[in-house]
């Protein structure tokens, strides 16, 4: 046949239509030499990096953002070079951690769909565990995957696999390759870089006092940010989220105040919120450098009262005010304190309140609280918050969503500070004012609602210092409404040092997975001996077609002759 | 999944094919040049049918998941055609009486592989994603093939002039079946609820029952051993 092949060949080259025979050979040509097309996966989802970055020189998190390896689970007994998953409620640190020292290819975690749905103890744990995850060194990827229903198959069947895997029989073993499927776990995408001339932006807005020049400024700060194990899944409710919405509470019950003149006070209000606040409070750090030693005149350089920072207030029943030097007597500072104290102790005392005395320490890599950045510049500072550490895991977690804060206890705290803050600027404890003087009531109450829907539009999206820029549309929305209520609002922007940057982040943080359904090689083997043992029957049934045709024949002549 | 299952694929798919071939005695006869005219007839069919299938077929927005039996008939009427193409190919085929069905026969079947069967396995096969549709695709081209000579077998009986009239419509039953064989064989791989490896049975099923057909009905024509 060959031979006629050939032939046919030739009698078509040899006629006169040959760009016609041309036409034959390049589709030919072409499917050749391309290459193997990207076949459609069994299934495709998102799945979100866990954080890389360099803060003071000192790389954080894992290094590598390619993939494309066989999955397996921690049951399996081989780990190297494969990419291990393991679901959220399954978690152990030392299944982690030995996957990790068994060079794994990668890390797959699969979290619940609603986080709120995991049990507290498991919440608590990945809450502990989240920060040694970053400080570990881990050259490769570490994902994590929201799980859907596909996602939870391709789970079960690698778990089965895997656990099957070194007990089984060589006779199992073959039925196994013909039945099961392995997957190949590939991300699109190309290794990470570190992002150039990133942009951490803040917001400022001020509400001047009546009176003359040279007045007091309060300065209250919160930083809009938030941290977890992965960028895209911090979503930061609590912390520090309530900060915000306590900053945004607090711009528009004082520019309602400031209003009118009779209760139009002699104190200029500042308000700042500050980006990168997790990365060591970068924001604040160059807004203050900016402000004391590259302008002539600013509202900081003058005769700043103090600075109240805000963070994590979202829940709980105790309130610390962290200081950094205990206030001393007849400053406006311990005045602000004893109005604190007052505030609680008459109008709510189910709450704990108490001063944390904590002495910055340079020689950490990370500040603590953020008004030590303010201390640092011998401006007097503190720092508001539930929590009583500043170790507490609360602050960098993903699992810190919208149902871990509790709007009563943020409208509460709230109104403790509004309280306060209002004693001091008008000096009603002087003016003899009684403690237990409310306020901030009817017309000019805390408005829960209003709360609530900011903490609701916080911690709907991610706030991590690597996704928002001063393009994106949480900026904008951020900036519109402190311009609502306060008065020349402007973003401030920090970019790293090029020679010695404080911090740089890396791109690639949210990457599309394909999960490849594959078959062992020895499946390819099976498949061809099954496939010539067919053939063979199919020769031996042609070469004796005729049989079949005598046997028909014959059938049909009996037929016949009945 | 990799070039050697793809070549798996393809073994499974053209094998018989050439097994056929080569064992029917045809290369003594030097009709690889009519094989490929039969080919040829095949491409021009097809294409008609497509140009007609898109001129006054819109796609059909019938009840999504069930089958559309309307529409599916409709377009499986259009198949006829095949058969008339498969008659055209016959009348050309030169040589001895039944060794034109074999001729047409395997040229349309060979078109068929190699246009609707090549390209996917080529694309399919060859990607990371491992499928059974590719192992079932072969078997299917193994299924039409005897398909196709059963059909080209009942077209040339029903050519004939020595056709004993009482199988006149045991014959025009099983050509209309022959057309019909796809919306049919469709049809009930749709109704039973079976899998991809139920309607390959069923398909085969099918042509089994239609070769044997043909085999009794061709057994008054040929000449008695």
């Amino acid at each position: 046949m060959l031979e006629e092949a050939g032939e046919v060949l030739e009698s078509v080259l040899k006629a006169s239509c040959l760009p016609l025979s041309f036409l034959l050979f390049v589709p030919a040509v072409l499917l050749l030499l391309g290459p193997p097309p990207a076949a459609e996966a069994a299934h495709e989802f998102t799945v979100y990096r866990m954080q890389q970055y360099e803060l003071g020189g000192q790389p954080y998190g894992t290094r590598s953002a390619v993939l494309n390896t066989e999955a397996r689970t921690v049951e399996a007994d081989v780990l190297s070079r494969r990419c291990v998953m393991m679901r959220l409620v399954d978690f152990s640190y030392e299944q982690y951690q030995k996957a990790l020292r068994q060079s794994a290819g990668a890390v797959v975690i699969i979290l619940p769909r609603s986080i709120s749905s995991v049990p507290q103890d498991v919440v608590r744990q990945f809450m502990e565990i989240e920060p040694e995850m970053l400080a570990m060194e881990t050259i490769v990827p570490v994902y994590f995957a929201v799980e859907d229903e596909e996602l939870l198959s391709i789970y079960e069947q690698t778990r089965a696999a895997s656990a099957s895997q070194g007990s089984a029989s060589a006779a199992e073993v073959l039925l196994h390759t013909a039945t099961a499927n392995g997957f190949q776990m590939v991300t699109s995408g190309a290794q990470s870089k570190a992002i150039n001339d990133w942009l951490i932006p803040s917001v400022e807005g001020r509400l001047t006092g009546l009176g003359g020049e040279d007045l007091p400024t309060v300065v209250i700060v919160a930083h809009y940010d938030s941290f977890g194990v992965a960028p895209w899944l911090s979503h930061g409710a609590d912390s520090n989220g309530s900060g915000i919405s306590v900053l945004l509470e607090l711009a528009r019950l004082f520019s309602r105040l400031y209003t009118y003149r009779r209760t139009h006070a002699g104190y200029n209000l500042l308000f700042f919120a500050s980006g990168g606040g997790k990365f060591n409070y970068q924001g604040t750090k160059r807004w203050l450098e900016d402000n004391l030693d590259h302008t002539d005149s600013s509202l900081l350089q003058d005769n700043v009262a103090f600075v109240l920072c805000l963070d994590t207030l979202g829940r709980g029943n105790s309130l610390h005010l962290h200081v950094s030097k205990p206030p001393k007597e007849g400053t406006l500072q311990h005045a602000f304190l004893r109005e604190l104290e007052l505030v609680v102790a008459s109008q709510f005392p189910e709450v704990k309140f108490s001063m944390v005395h904590k002495k910055i320490n340079l020689a950490e890599d990370m500040l603590a609280w953020e008004h030590e950045r303010f201390a640092i510049r011998r401006l007097p500072a503190f720092t508001i918050s539930h929590l009583e550490s500043h170790r507490d895991s609360l602050r960098n977690s993903i699992m810190d969503r919208r149902a871990r804060v509790d709007t009563k206890a943020l409208t509460r705290n709230t109104r403790i500070i509004a309280e306060a803050l209002t004693r001091v600027i008008y000096n009603l404890t002087d003016k003899g004012a009684p403690a237990d003087l409310q306020i901030f009531t009817d017309q000019m109450q805390i408005q829960q609602e209003q709360l609530e829907s900011v903490m609701d539009w916080l911690s709907s999206q991610p706030r991590a210092a690597q996704l928002i820029d001063k393009d994106s549309t949480f900026l904008s929305t951020l900036e519109y409404y402190m311009g609502r209520y306060l008065k020349d609002v402007k973003q401030h922007h920090v970019k790293a040092d090029k020679r010695d940057p404080e911090f740089v982040f890396y791109d690639q943080l949210k990457q599309v997975m394909n999960a490849y359904r594959v078959k062992p090689a020895i499946f390819d083997l099976l498949l061809a001996v099954c496939i010539a043992a067919y053939l063979g029957v199919a020769y031996v049934a042609v070469q004796h077609f005729g049989l079949l045709y005598k046997m028909i024949q014959r059938l049909s002549l009996k037929a016949k002759q009945q | 999944m990799t070039l050697f299952h793809f070549g798996n694929c393809f073994a499974l798919a053209y094998c018989p094919y050439f097994i056929t071939y080569k064992c029917s005695g045809l290369s003594e006869y030097s009709a690889f040049w009519r094989c490929v005219q039969a080919g040829a007839t095949y491409l021009l069919v097809q294409l008609g049918k497509m140009l007609f299938l898109a001129t006054f077929f819109p796609t059909w927005e019938g009840p999504s998941g069930g089958y559309d039996l309307v529409g599916e008939f409709l377009k499986a009427t259009v198949d006829v055609a095949d058969l008339g193409g498969l008659q055209l190919a016959l009348g050309r085929g030169a040589g001895k009486g039944e060794h034109r069905i074999l001729v047409a026969a395997m040229g349309w079947a060979t078109a068929e592989l190699l246009t609707s069967r090549c390209v996917p396995l080529w694309v399919g096969a060859r990607g990371i994603e491992f499928d059974w549709r590719h192992v079932q695709m072969g078997l299917d081209s193994n299924i039409s093939l005897v398909r196709h000579v059963a059909a080209a077998a009942l077209l040339w009986a029903s050519g004939r002039h020595d056709l004993p009239p009482r199988l006149r419509l045991p014959l025009g039953g099983l050509l209309v079946a022959a057309a019909y064989e796809g919306f049919l064989t469709g049809w009930a791989g749709q109704a039973l609820a079976l899998g991809p490896w139920g309607a390959l049975g069923v398909r085969a099923l099918g042509a089994a029952a239609l070769g044997l057909g043909a085999l009794r009905l061709l057994v008054p024509l040929l000449p008695p051993p």
